[in-house]
């Protein structure tokens, strides 16, 4: 199966590069969502997930455009609170334990510990500088030097430091597609988050920039729980640990993203994964 | 079709219909053409109507001023300023016999004796009062001179005139039986300029007279009148030393000194006074319009940029859908109110209330309230607020919309909160639409006329910053106003008519200027967002 040699060759060059790299010992759950039904208005798009997703792993959601896998996403870190008509109609998300959806939670304390990066990427239009440095100054950070050193760690974690190092007056806006989503991955590092959701981040991308941001997560990996969606299932089979597959709103399987590709249980998994649908 | 020929289906040429050559395409695009010429055509006339009107002012300007030096008005205008010194003078100290007054009635004291006891310092004040008269006399003298030269100068221009007319149109015979009086400015002026000896003489006298005079001034026991009048010595020596300066300027006033077309233009432009049908000279400075627009804008902006901004922002940001339904129609619905209703209202209700809250006696302690008048800048400024806040809602309101709402679910993702998110990115990302916003509206209130001709009170007088806040409960007079005040009075053609259309000129390239700001910001915003 030409998917799974894909994954195997970039195993074994990550592995070159990343020795620390988990073995096969099964992280603590962090995320656990029970019983979760998801309503738009009077249109229900997620019915009855379960799912637990583990630390510092990479997790994947697959699925065909409108499968629910962005709104469970956006469910984790309480994105879904800007749409006016979202509500939940069943069952629990829980961030170590914590019910995110109880009234006593702030949506904002929630998203500094639950990092978000979007499809496109979106700096804002101030100095590379200003752009990571802005989770900080909004919690009252403006100290000087701990900014400096915020900027320079971010940057290095996003492996866009030795690009832009010398320009970070200049605005995030002039910086390429790839450098951008970098940039905002590096913005979204500044907070500290222990979690970190990635809507589609490639998606945008040209093939380099995309093995730029691939590379990255893989780094991340060992400090942070990272769940990404993507359309790309060679991405999902290169980067994740574990791969969820969501059909019209349900969660149809999720296993060891190498146990997924090579031998999927389920009928709907392998036609998707080998293309015959989606 | 596979009935038809294969080659009728190649036949590529047009099939619409034509009428006259010319196609329901061509006729549509002829007619929006036509629109687009048509509204170019009517700037560009209403532009070049405005200059050419405006365009003469200069040189008449110029001629008029020449008049006013030649025929010697300028040199009495001179000494006048001397007078004016000495008449504030006069004033201080009848102010201080005022006051005197009222304290010793205060006091409790008998009308009559109160009159016993300013009676004994009397002669000091009319002696002081009688210094002023030599030279009040001499100016008035010379002021019947040479106003009755000019004005016959004028006349034989006039005339002259006449007769060119009257040659042009071929009536030669009553060209020849005008007669035209000779009139000769420079004798005229002469007969004044001999009595400058006279003039000499009359400071001669006062610099002697004057210091004498002060060493008779009264004494008082009571501490704020013997302050105010040692104040008054201090005054009436600056002026005795000033006294040389005056006639300097007299004395070396050159009569054949030309009037540039720089002069005529500085004199409107800085020009300090705005004087019509004056029986001395006209002035057509147009500094006290100027900032008497500037004023009335600047109050209204201190409202309207907070309301509206402030309203776009919480329609745009915070608003439920109910809300935004009902603010944006109600705030837009406002610029639907005739202007001529909002000033009758700033009338009628707004200035009158104004009036009535400055007198409450809690507050009192503003040193400007209670207010003397009901119509004054701020009641003109408040009401064009009003007219200025639905233009900057709507278009602040569009600028925020343009923001992009991926900006704010990056921001709120880092755990910002609503305020700061829009406080920190959804204002300065729609900042420059903001500002152009604000510019338009400013742009808005600069050029209304009803209601400040209604409400800003009509006087025609710089604003003294001096006075602090209270300078904005002044009455003031804009440019806007005296074009709509002055114009259907003035003879068209005159000086004053061709004023007019300069100062309308100048608020044509004020807006102008607003409205080419306001799109260099809106073009630097739409490349910033990339």
């Amino acid at each position: 199966m030409p998917v799974m040699e894909d994954r195997l060759e970039n195993k074994t060059r990550m592995d070159a590069t990343n020795v620390e790299s988990p073995p096969d010992e099964k992280n603590r759950s962090l995320i656990k969502i029970s019983d979760f039904d998801f309503f738009y208005g009077d249109k229900q798009a997620l019915f009855d997930i379960n799912m637990d997703i583990a630390e510092k792993e990479v997790t994947a959601f697959i699925g065909p455009s409108g499968c629910g896998k962005s709104t469970l996403l956006r469910c984790i870190n309480r994105m879904n609170d800007l749409i006016e008509i979202a509500r939940i109609g069943r069952g629990d998300v829980r961030v170590n334990g914590v019910d995110i959806y109880d009234p006593r939670v702030d949506a904002t304390v929630l998203r500094k510990r639950v990092g978000m990066v979007f499809q496109k990427s979106n700096p804002f239009p101030k100095s590379i500088y200003e752009n990571v440095v802005y989770g900080l100054r909004i919690q009252g950070i403006s100290k000087k030097s701990v900014l400096d050193d915020a900027v320079e760690k971010c940057l290095k974690g996003a492996a866009l430091w030795e690009e832009v190092s010398d320009r970070l007056d200049t605005s995030g806006l002039s910086l390429s597609g790839g450098q951008q989503q970098r940039l905002c991955i590096a913005r979204a590092l500044a907070v500290e988050p222990d979690i970190l959701l990635m809507d589609e981040p490639c998606s945008a991308l040209d093939p380099v920039a995309t093995a730029k941001v691939e590379e990255l997560i893989h780094s991340l990996k060992n400090d942070y729980t990272i769940v990404i969606v993507t359309h790309n299932m060679q991405q999902a089979a290169r980067v994740s640990d574990r791969t969820a597959f969501f059909y019209m709103g349900k969660l149809i399987e999720m296993n060891a993203t190498d146990q997924m590709f090579m031998s999927p249980n389920n009928e709907q998994t392998e036609a998707y994964i080998s293309g015959r649908f989606g | 079709m596979s009935d038809q020929d294969p080659d009728s289906r190649y036949d590529l040429g047009s099939r619409q219909r034509s009428f006259l050559g010319l196609t329901k395409e061509s006729a549509l695009k002829g007619l929006f053409g036509g629109n687009a010429f048509v509204s170019i055509l009517v700037l560009g006339l209403i532009t070049f109507f405005l200059f050419k009107e405006g365009a003469g002012f200069f040189g008449q300007y110029r001629e008029d001023l020449t008049t006013y030096r030649n025929s010697g008005l300028e040199y009495v205008e001179l000494m006048r300023e001397e007078q004016d010194a000495l008449s504030a003078l006069n004033r201080y100290l009848n102010s201080i016999r005022t006051l005197q007054s009222e304290q010793l009635s205060a006091s409790g004291l008998e009308f009559r004796d109160v009159k016993a006891i300013l009676r004994k310092d009397e002669a000091f004040f009319y002696d002081f009062e009688d210094l002023a008269y030599p030279l009040r006399e001499h100016i008035l003298e010379a002021n019947e001179i040479v106003a009755t030269a000019r004005d016959s100068y004028n006349e034989m221009l006039d005339l002259q005139e006449h007769q060119q007319n009257l040659l042009k149109a071929g009536r030669e015979d009553e060209a020849q039986n005008l007669t035209i009086p000779e009139v000769d400015l420079e004798m005229m002026f002469s007969l004044v300029k001999e009595k400058e000896v006279e003039f000499l003489a009359i400071n001669r006298q006062l610099e002697s007279g004057m210091p004498k005079l002060l060493d008779r001034a009264p004494e008082y026991d009571d501490s704020e009148l013997s302050l105010k009048l040692a104040r008054f010595k201090e005054l009436a020596s600056m002026f005795i030393l000033e006294i040389p300066d005056y006639e300097l300027k007299v004395v070396s006033w050159n009569r054949a000194e030309s009037v540039s077309l720089g002069d005529a233009f500085t004199s409107f432009v800085f020009g300090k006074e705005w004087v019509t049908n004056s029986s001395i000279q006209d002035w057509y400075g147009i500094v006290p319009l100027f900032s008497g627009s500037l004023l009335v804008a600047f109050i209204a902006m201190c409202f309207a940029i907070p309301f509206g901004v402030g309203a776009a922002v919480y329609v745009n940001q915070v608003a439920n859908p109910i809300e935004q339904n009902l603010i944006k129609p109600y705030i837009e619905f406002i610029s639907a109110i005739p202007s001529v209703v909002i000033g009758f209202f700033g009338i009628a209700v707004f200035g009158t209330l104004l009036r009535t809250v400055s007198g409450w006696d809690a507050l009192g302690w503003i040193e400007f309230f209670p207010l003397s008048e009901r119509l004054t800048g701020f009641t003109a400024g408040c009401l064009l607020a009003l007219m200025a806040i639905p233009t900057i809602f709507t278009l602040a309101e569009d600028a925020l919309n343009n923001v992009p709402l991926a900006f704010r679910e990056a921001s709120m993702a880092m755990g910002s909160t609503k305020l700061q998110t829009i406080v920190r990115i959804i204002i300065p990302t729609a900042l420059s639409g903001i500002i152009s916003a604000v510019l338009l509206g400013f742009g808005r209130v600069i050029g209304e006329t009803m209601v400040v001709l209604l409400c800003a009170g009509n006087r025609i007088e710089i604003p003294q910053i001096s006075k602090g806040v209270g300078v904005f409960f002044e009455p003031v007079h804009t440019m806007t106003g005296i074009i709509a005040q002055e114009l259907g009075e003035v003879v068209n053609g005159s000086l004053h008519y061709r004023a007019l259309f300069v100062v309308g000129l100048t608020l044509f390239l004020i807006s102008l200027l607003i409205n080419y700001f306001a799109q260099k910001i809106v073009i630097k915003f739409q490349i910033s967002r990339g």
